[in-house]
C-alpha cells in the first residue's frame, strides 16, 4: 500500500470516528468493557494457575518395584522410564534412602523404627516420577503400572482427578465466557461501521462513479474498526495495570500468604493478549459490515 | 471509440425491454445528444456505458473493450476514463468546492502537489476560480453544476457522459452549462448528453439520436429535437 493512500485512509477513518461522535464512543466503550472483563479474568486465572501450579507440582507418581524381579528386568524398567516422552523427572529412591527420609519425618519418634536395619527393611525400592504436564499423571500411571518389574503404582488417585477436573472446568467456562464477550464486541463494532457506511453512502456512490477500486472504498472502514478496537484495548490495559498494582499492594499488606504474580510480569501477558485482540475485534467487526452493507 | 451492436436491456423484474436492438457507433471527439421522452431508456444507455449494469443481449464496446467481457476489478479503471455529470449534481456538502473537485483525484492516488496544480486550472476552466473555498450549498444551481462538471473532467477522461445536466436549471443557466460542455468537447473530449432540453439541442446543431419506446428511431448529424407527435 502506498504511503499516501495509507495516510488518506487513516485520515478518512479518523474524520469518520470524530463525525460519528457518540456512536464511536459507545463502540470504544463496549470494546473496553469487554476487554476489561476479559483482562480481569486473565489476571485472575493467571494467579489461580500460579496457585494451582504449586499444588499440581507436588503431585507425582510413586512406582514401587517388584522385589522378586531380577537385575535384567530392573534395568529394562529403568530404560523404559528414561525414554518415556511424557516424563519430566525420574528419580530412583532406594529402600535405604526411603528409610532415612522416614526417620527424618518422624523426628523425635524415630525410635519407632529402631527394630529395623539394612537387613530388616520393610520398605521397597521405588521411583519418584513427575510428568511434564501434571494432567497426564493418571494416564501415565496406568501405563507404567504394566511395565515389567513394577510392583504397584501410587499417585494419589481419587484426589488428583477431581483437582484436574476442577481446574479444567474453570478453564473451559472462562474460554466460553470470553468467546461470548468477543462476539458481542464484534457485533457492536459491525453496527457502528454499518452506521458509518450509511452516513457516507453518497460519498461511496460518487467514489464508485469516479473510479475508486473496491478496496480503496473499503480500507477507510477497516481502519476505522481497527482504530476503534485499538483505543478500546488501550483503556482496559491502563485500568487493569493500575488496579492490579493497587490490589497486589493491598493483598501483600493484608493477606500476605497468597502468592501473586507481580504486576510487571502479568502486564506483559495482558498487553500481548488484549491489544491484538482489540485490533482483531475491530477489524472483524468492520469486515462484517463492509461485506454486508458495502456492496461495491 | 464506442460501438453498440444489437443491444437489448431488460431489467430483472421488468417484463419489457428498457432498450431494444440499439445500434450506434460514436467516434472520438464527437458531441452527441440522446433525446427522447422520459422512460425511453436514455439513462439506461449511459448506465450501460459506465458498466453500472450489463446488457441482456448484444454487445457494447468502449475503448476497444467489450463491456460484457470486463472483469469486476477492471470496472474502476474503465470509469477513470469516463467523466459523469448528474442532473442532481451529487456534490458532497461536508467539504468545499476545491475538495469536491479534488475528490476524483484523491481516490485515484494523485499527489497533493499535483492536486494543488490541477484543481485550480479546472476551476478556472469552468469559471469558478474565486469560489474554490465555498461550500457547495452556498452556490447557485448553475454553479453547482459547474463544480460537478469540474469533478468529472479533472482527471482528464476521454469521454464525458451527462444525464439531463440542465434538468434542474433555468433556461439561461442551461445554455451556459451546455456551452461549457461544448467547450470541453472542443478541447477533445467525446461528449454524450442525454437530455430533454429542446432549446439546447436545437441551438447547438450537433448529432442527435432519438430514443422512443425504448428503440432508436432516428440518428441525424446536425439534428434538431425530434418530435414525432
Ligand atoms: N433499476 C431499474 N430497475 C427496473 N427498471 C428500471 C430501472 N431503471 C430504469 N428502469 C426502467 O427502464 C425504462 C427506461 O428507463 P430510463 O433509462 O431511466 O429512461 P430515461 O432516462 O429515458 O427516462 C423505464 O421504463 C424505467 O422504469
Ligand atoms: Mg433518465
Amino acid at each position: 500500500m502506498h504511503i499516501r493512500s495509507l495516510l488518506y485512509f487513516l485520515g478518512e477513518a479518523l474524520k469518520s470516528i470524530v463525525r460519528n461522535g457518540w456512536m464511536s464512543i459507545a463502540s470504544i466503550g463496549v470494546v473496553s468493557i469487554t476487554l476489561l472483563i476479559l483482562g480481569s479474568f486473565m489476571v485472575l486465572s493467571f494467579n489461580v494457575a500460579l496457585f494451582t501450579q504449586d499444588i499440581k507440582e507436588q503431585v507425582q507418581i510413586v512406582l514401587y518395584l517388584d522385589e522378586t524381579s531380577d537385575q535384567e528386568t530392573k534395568l529394562e524398567l529403568q530404560r523404559m522410564l528414561a525414554s518415556h516422552f511424557q516424563l519430566e523427572e525420574v528419580r530412583y529412591v532406594s529402600k535405604e534412602e526411603a528409610m532415612e527420609r522416614l526417620k527424618q519425618q518422624l523426628g523425635d519418634r524415630a525410635y519407632l523404627l529402631d527394630g529395623y536395619n539394612a537387613e530388616e527393611n520393610p520398605l521397597r525400592d521405588s521411583y519418584q516420577v513427575r510428568t511434564k504436564i501434571p494432567e497426564d499423571i493418571p494416564i501415565v500411571a496406568k501405563e507404567i503400572a504394566d511395565y515389567p518389574g513394577v510392583g504397584y503404582v501410587d499417585y494419589g488417585s481419587g484426589v488428583v482427578e477431581p483437582l484436574f477436573q476442577f481446574t479444567g472446568l474453570v478453564r473451559w467456562i472462562g474460554l466460553a465466557f470470553m468467546a461470548g464477550l468477543a462476539v458481542t464486541a464484534i457485533f457492536l463494532i459491525a453496527h457502528t461501521i454499518r452506521l458509518t457506511v450509511y452516513v457516507r453512502r453518497k460519498e461511496i456512490m460518487i467514489m464508485k462513479y469516479v473510479g475508486a477500486t473496491d478496496w480503496f472504498i473499503r480500507w477507510p472502514f477497516i481502519f476505522e474498526g481497527l482504530i476503534l478496537g485499538f483505543i478500546g484495548a488501550i483503556i482496559p490495559v491502563i485500568v487493569i495495570y493500575y488496579s492490579y498494582q493497587a490490589a497486589v499492594l493491598w493483598m501483600q499488606a493484608n493477606i500476605y500468604f497468597i502468592p501473586l504474580i507481580p504486576p510487571e510480569r502479568i502486564m506483559e501477558e495482558i498487553v500481548k493478549a488484549i491489544i491484538p485482540l482489540g485490533v482483531v475485534l475491530g477489524v472483524l467487526g468492520s469486515s462484517i459490515s463492509v461485506r454486508r452493507f458495502l456492496k461495491v | 471509440m464506442i460501438e453498440i451492436c444489437h443491444l437489448y436491456k431488460q431489467y430483472v423484474h421488468n417484463e419489457f425491454y428498457a432498450l431494444k436492438d440499439i445500434n450506434l457507433i460514436i467516434d472520438r471527439g464527437e458531441f452527441i445528444f440522446i433525446v427522447g421522452p422520459s422512460g425511453a431508456g436514455k439513462s439506461t444507455l449511459l448506465k450501460l456505458l459506465l458498466r453500472e449494469t450489463l446488457p441482456t443481449r448484444g454487445s457494447i464496446k468502449i475503448f476497444g473493450r467489450d463491456l460484457t467481457q470486463l472483469k469486476n476489478r477492471e470496472i474502476p479503471f474503465l470509469r477513470r476514463n469516463i467523466g459523469m455529470v448528474f442532473q442532481d449534481f451529487r456534490l458532497l456538502s461536508d467539504r468545499n468546492v476545491f475538495e469536491n473537485v479534488a475528490f476524483s483525484l484523491r481516490i485515484i492516488g494523485t499527489s497533493s502537489r499535483e492536486i494543488r496544480k490541477r484543481v485550480p486550472l479546472v476551476l478556472e476552466l469552468v469559471g469558478l476560480k474565486d469560489k474554490a473555498f465555498k461550500n457547495p450549498n452556498e452556490l447557485s444551481g448553475g454553479e453547482q453544476q459547474r463544480v460537478c462538471v469540474a469533478r468529472a473532467i479533472v482527471n482528464r477522461p476521454s469521454v464525458l457522459l451527462a444525464d439531463e445536466p440542465t434538468g434542474n436549471l433555468d433556461p439561461a443557466t442551461s445554455m451556459e452549462i451546455m456551452t461549457l460542455i461544448q467547450d470541453i468537447n472542443i478541447r477533445g473530449t467525446t461528449v454524450i448528453v442525454a437530455t430533454h432540453d429542446k432549446d439546447a439541442v436545437d441551438h447547438f446543431q450537433k448529432r442527435v439520436v432519438v430514443l422512443e419506446n425504448n428503440q432508436l428511431v432516428s440518428d441525424q448529424e446536425r439534428g434538431v429535437y425530434f418530435n414525432a407527435h
